[in-house]
């Protein structure tokens, strides 16, 4: 025994008494066994036990932990390379291996197996295929050959159960991996060639090259129903015709520096944190209204703002929490989509309290602003008694007349941006209509608000002043342009 | 030195314990001198049939060690004759003469677990690596939408680790995961699939680093293999669960419906984690950041669930005065030698262990339930109704109760901020007042059926519960509550 990737004891084999102690679970003439030791050997050999991490899922080898002295990780059936991404990303300098059987890496994990090879990151795959389900007890497997007898394929596995998965062929179709290679165990030369495949893949990853997939062609005596040798000599006359042995992808050599996987430290810088987070808003907006607006309601202002995708509702329901927010009041938006983001009806709920948003939906506003008909007809008629319409008059050439004391308010938001030079910027004009028709805040509250939304795109800040200018004049002057 | 006990100056050659043969006889074919032929004898140890060595002819090659698939099966050894007790050793100085002694009827390996020492492992006793807490400040409200200041929440809290699928009404918080991660050197990965998420957590959590994702409901169910995984090995975890209307595709819409899922139903076995309702953008970043918390105190997942609206909403939000830097705790699997000991796992074979493992989870289940139990509440002193509500609907209900009140009805609100464990130890005072309870859901009454459960184990008879429930995406409004909460204020009279 001079493998020290092995413990010198197994006391996770039923509490390592006995025979137990020192011997696999594994039947006689297993091949798991074999490829335990060349990738124990290999660790050893690059000498990087301590940084290794073996993550083995459901299947005969979810057993892994017993034997090997690396950190372990045992995981679902079929999300091994996933687990070992998992680990990978968490500590860049650690060495993992996905050491996965048939089932669970040709059938339940196939979306993680080709993602996580496609991925590239570098980590080791050891794939035993051994054509059947060993765990279960000796059912068809993807890899069951065409004709063989399992539990579920009792009359042999016809097409109808689907063919044999090629997985190394596979995978080496794909771009992220830079070395897969199939090989067997049945005699010395084939099991020399295994080991130097399994090192390789280790290494491989230790150097940050990349992917490795290593496909090892097992023996299953058990459920093959033959004795050991039988089954190595199956594995060579009816397997290798199938799974054809052999290097099928090895583009390591040609990984330079750049291309390599860079480990990386996370960083808890406060002052880069602070200004991730902050993105430039922790300059303190000085606040330019006296009260709050009461004359509109007594703790709680209720906003709608309702029109087509992209009229810019959201953008100036956004605009008027932020508004409510620099002038120390609490305020809430809510945004309702139509079932597409483009082009469906786009309405957005706003709050604004004194102390505190209590129910943050609008389904009464005091203040609605209507970008198209659909929304004046829609939201109209529940606006709260006494409270406020604005429309754009120039798509809503005959608005409905709306019950009660609610006073209406045409304003050709868009006329006024399309002359201003951008159609897009009418939402902008309905704010200097809102401010100038309600006084919810000083004109200043809002171009504050408008220039600190601008503040990474300060070139674009003249032309919204000048829309919002515009939209107030538009009804100081009664609309006449 | 002492001359009975001479070290031998060989080539090595192959050596077995036939104790710790399997026969499967892959060695006898790898012996180009046939050295190596099927045993006939039963081993008593083992029940099987060990191959038996005749090393006349042996050239040393190693191929028989290197077919066989023990690990302490035929290995190639120059035997150091200090391993075997010294009296069985009088005579025995060389190699062949060592085999026979082993082949001898009369030798007995009565521990054969001796043979190689008593030591499982050279790695060291792990040792945590302690979290540190440090100071942030920052004065002024930013305004964040539920998602975003969940995502901040997150980042303060240290995680830097952020694994996702899209699904609306949860994407912003992998959006922004995805632009500000990279800039620490944190980690955005978007997934393959929810399945994979919850395995990327797996993984990043088992390395004992903290780690989230965002979901909304049929996501969230793709993720519940993987978080009764994470609870069986006690793995810590977040998963803010944007909820959204169903069953099956459902809509985008707000709804409430995962409360049984998440309360009740976190995969299989015996699973249960804790369950934490925010109602504001504030709460989704100061919960998010008690849910890492309350993940690694338990070593178990936490659940954040808001629902569609609250993801969306955009309000007043103030950060906290500390950030978190985290450690590696040291039951961690982080690849590294302090580590190396440890192993993550949901196994247990044998039936007492998991029992016994599962008798240690309630035991954690049972001081959840005690420790973490959280409510708000509004107006309740002297309620006559209670209303209930969690999420965004008790905001709906916030505002009813005011509403209520206004009009001279004693209502009051019972906000659950945790639903596991449900808050039973605050509402129950408040049952000694109050004649009737109100639920306010976006479901078809969950919360009610943890609430009854809760006072039913309690031995607590509630009193007649009304109910207003929306499903399909819309949620109760305040009028509806108000209105509703008048119609059994009218019928009590």
């Amino acid at each position: 025994m001079s493998v020290s990737a092995f413990y010198q004891r197994f006391e996770r084999h039923a509490k390592g008494l006995g025979i137990k102690g020192h011997s696999t679970h594994y039947c006689p003439g297993c091949g798991h066994g074999l490829v335990h030791k060349y990738l124990g050997e290999s660790i050893d050999e690059l000498g990087v036990q301590d940084r290794t991490i073996a993550v083995s899922p459901v299947g005969c080898s979810v057993f892994l932990y017993y034997y090997m002295d690396v950190g372990n990780t045992q995981s679902a059936h079929g999300r091994a390379p996933v687990v070992a991404l998992g680990h990978k990303l968490a500590n860049p300098e650690s060495v993992v291996i996905s050491y996965q059987g048939d089932g669970d890496l040709a059938s339940i994990g196939l979306a993680e197996t080709f993602h996580a090879a496609q991925v590239g990151m570098p980590i080791t795959v050891i794939f035993i295929n051994n054509a059947i389900y060993g765990m279960t007890g000796g059912q068809m497997a993807p890899t069951t050959l065409l004709g063989q007898e399992t539990a579920t394929t009792p009359r042999g596995r016809d097409r109808t159960a689907g063919l044999p998965m090629r997985m190394a062929e596979l995978i080496a179709q794909l771009d992220g991996p830079v070395y897969v290679e199939r090989v067997a165990l049945f005699g010395a030369k084939q099991r020399e060639k295994a080991k130097k495949a399994i090192k390789k893949a280790v290494r491989l990853q230790v150097e940050n090259k990349g992917y490795s997939f290593v496909e090892v062609l097992s023996e299953c005596p058990t459920h093959l129903k033959m004795t050991p040798p039988e089954a190595e000599e199956w594995v060579k006359e009816n397997m290798v015709p199938i799974f054809p042995l052999g290097v099928m992808k090895d583009v390591s050599d040609s990984i330079t520096s750049e291309m390599e996987f860079k480990p990386f430290t996370p960083s808890f810088e406060v002052e880069k944190v602070r200004d991730l987070i902050l993105e430039g808003a922790e300059e303190k907006v000085p606040r330019h209204a006296a009260a709050f607006p009461e004359h509109i309601a007594k703790e709680d202002v209720s906003l709608k703002l309702a029109g087509a995708g992209g009229d810019g509702a959201q953008t100036a329901a956004l605009l008027l929490t932020r508004m409510a927010i620099n002038e120390g009041l609490d305020s809430t938006h809510i945004p309702s989509y139509g079932p597409e983001s483009r082009g469906g009806t786009s309405y957005a709920d706003v709050h604004i309290a004194r102390q505190e948003v209590l129910s943050p939906a609008s389904p009464q506003p005091n203040i609605l602003v209507a970008f198209n008909a659909p929304s004046l007809v829609k939201f109209g008629p529940n606006v709260a008694p006494d409270g406020i319409i604005i429309y754009d008059s120039s798509v809503i050439a005959d608005p409905p007349s709306i019950n009660g004391n609610v006073k209406m308010y045409g304003v050709p938001f868009t006329e006024i941006a399309v002359k201003i030079g951008r159609r897009v910027i009418k939402n902008v004009v309905a704010l200097g209509a809102l401010q100038a028709v309600t006084e919810l805040f000083p004109e200043e509250t809002f171009l504050e608000a408008i220039r600190q939304a601008l503040a990474a795109k300060c070139a674009m800040i003249p032309m919204n002043e000048e829309a919002f200018r515009w939209g107030r004049k538009a009804v100081l002057e009664g609309m006449e342009d | 030195m002492d001359p009975k006990v001479a070290k031998l100056k060989e080539k090595p050659k192959p050596f077995l314990f036939p104790e710790f043969c399997k026969g499967c006889g892959r060695c006898i074919g790898s012996c180009r001198f046939g050295c190596i032929t099927e045993g006939t004898e039963i081993n008593p140890e083992t029940g099987l049939i060990p191959v038996v060595l005749d090393l006349e002819k042996c050239s040393g090659c190693g191929l028989c060690a290197s077919a066989c698939p023990e690990p302490f099966g035929l290995f190639m050894r120059v035997v150091d004759v200090e391993e075997i007790a010294k009296e069985d050793l009088e005579g025995v100085h060389t190699f062949q003469e060592m085999v026979e002694l082993f082949d001898k009827a009369d030798f007995e390996l009565t521990d054969p677990s001796e043979l190689f020492g008593p030591r499982e492992t050279e790695a060291p006793e792990p040792e945590p690596i302690p979290d540190q807490w440090i100071p942030f400040s920052h004065d002024e409200p930013l305004v964040l939408k539920g998602n975003y200041a969940s995502a901040v929440g997150a980042i303060l809290a240290g995680c830097r680790h952020v694994y996702g699928y899209p699904i609306t009404p949860s994407t912003e918080g992998a959006e922004l995961m995805a632009k500000l991660q990279p800039l620490m050197d944190g980690v955005f990965f978007q997934a393959v699939s929810e399945v994979a998420t919850v395995n990327m957590m797996y993984g990043t959590g088992g390395a004992g680093l903290p780690c989230m994702t965002f979901t909304s409901s049929p996501g969230f169910s793709l993720m519940l293999e993987g978080i009764s995984y994470m609870v069986g090995a006690e793995l810590p975890a977040v998963f803010v669960n944007i909820m959204r209307g169903g069953p099956g595709l459902g809509n985008i819409g707000p709804e409430q419906a995962d409360l049984k899922l998440a309360c009740r139903g976190l995969g299989h076995g015996n699973s249960h984690a804790i369950v934490i309702t925010p109602s504001t953008p504030q709460e989704m970043l100061d919960l998010t950041m008690l849910a890492f918390e309350l993940a690694f105190k338990y070593r178990n997942p936490v659940i954040i669930l808001g629902d569609g609206y609250l993801g969306q909403m955009t309000g007043r939000v103030n950060l906290p005065d500390k950030m978190k830097k985290p450690g590696i705790p040291e039951w961690a699997v982080y690849g590294d030698l302090s580590h190396r000991r440890n192993l993550i796992c949901s196994i247990a074979l044998s039936e007492a262990d998991l029992e016994r493992h599962n008798i240690h989870l309630n035991a954690k289940y049972a001081e959840m339930a005690a420790n973490e139990q959280r409510a708000d509440l509004f107006h309740t002193d002297d309620a006559d109704v209670l209303v209930v509500a969690a999420t965004t609907p008790a905001r709906m209900a916030k505002g009813a109760v005011q509403e209520l009140r206004n009009q001279g009805i004693k209502a009051g609100l019972f906000r659950p901020i945790t639903v596991w464990p449900f808050p039973v130890d605050l509402l129950k005072p408040l049952l000694e007042g109050a004649r009737r309870i109100v639920m306010v859901e976006a479901s078809n009454g969950q919360l009610e059926d943890e609430l009854r459960l809760a006072l039913s184990k309690e031995g607590v008879h509630p009193p007649p519960i009304q109910h207003v429930r929306h499903f399909g995406g819309v949620l109760p409004q305040q009028e509806e509550i108000v209105e509703a909460v008048r119609k059994g204020e009218e019928a009590a009279k």
